[in-house]
């Protein structure tokens, strides 16, 4: 990082922290849409709602991780859109699997708050949130 | 899958994730060498899917194929799109980014060898 601050536009949101960051939604963007696309192809009639439900966390990781990348204004605006839709997918879908379990019996990224990977999916929507406002 | 090939990959990855994480600790950029040990790495890699996809052919054994081979893929794919990712910036969290990548190798090694023995999920 160079010692003169632009102040022309927002601090870009891939450099730094946000170089790791942008690399573990990769991560987990290829993790969903991975898993999702081969249980869509090979078994959707068994549960296309688990299934329907990886697909979408999986774009919804392709779009946080892309748009940090990229890090200016307009990109910004929409992984703060994605990101906070990520959050709502992991406590609305973590909160559902804990309440009706017999209705998520194949597990997503979101199923269980994100146990099946660490906890992780939980965690990262605020950072992501944070390290948006901390770059703003 | 063949234990002891996918351990030699185990315990490479763990040595070439040390030495970055010392490089993080040293704030030092990775250099030629780094890579050159992660191109055998990789090459390992390359190996450990053309074996596992023949394994699979051969086998009449019961398991989930698609997603075998998928986390093949993804072991080869990580490490690369890490150094890539990370040769972007030249700082510690690029260095970063390139260890996580070897510490993921094992895990996505052992997913590799789950599913393989594993029931159909």
């Amino acid at each position: 990082m160079s010692d003169t601050v632009d102040r022309s536009g927002p601090a870009p949101t891939g450099q730094g922290f946000g170089r790791i960051l942008v690399a573990v939604y990769g991560l987990f963007a290829l993790a969903a849409t991975a898993r999702s696309g081969v249980q869509i192809a090979t078994k959707l009639s068994e549960a296309p709602l688990a299934y329907l439900l990886s697909a979408f966390a999986g774009i919804v990781y392709i779009v946080a991780t892309v748009s940090l990348a990229r890090g200016d204004v307009s990109s910004r605006r929409l992984a703060t859109m994605a990101i906070s839709v990520e959050l709502v997918g992991v406590l609305v879908v973590g909160g559902a699997s804990r309440l009706f379990p017999d209705s998520f019996p194949h597990a997503t990224v979101w199923t269980g708050f994100g146990s099946g990977y660490g906890f992780v999916p939980l965690v990262l929507p605020f950072v992501g949130l944070w390290w948006l406002r901390h770059t703003r | 899958m063949t234990g002891s090939y996918a351990t030699a990959i185990t315990v490479i990855a763990l040595m070439l994730a040390v030495w970055t994480l010392v490089l993080v600790a040293m704030n030092r950029s990775p250099g030629l060498s780094l890579l050159a040990a992660a191109s055998v790495l990789e090459a390992l890699l390359v190996g450990f899917l053309i074996g596992g996809i023949v394994q699979m052919v051969g086998s009449d054994h019961h398991f989930a194929r698609a997603e075998f081979v998928g986390y093949l893929l993804a072991c080869l794919a990580i490490p690369p799109m890490a150094v890539a990712w990370a040769r972007e910036e030249r700082s510690r969290s690029g260095t970063l980014v390139i260890a996580f990548a070897f510490l993921l190798t094992p895990v996505m090694v052992l997913r590799v060898q789950q599913v393989w023995t594993g029931p159909l999920v």
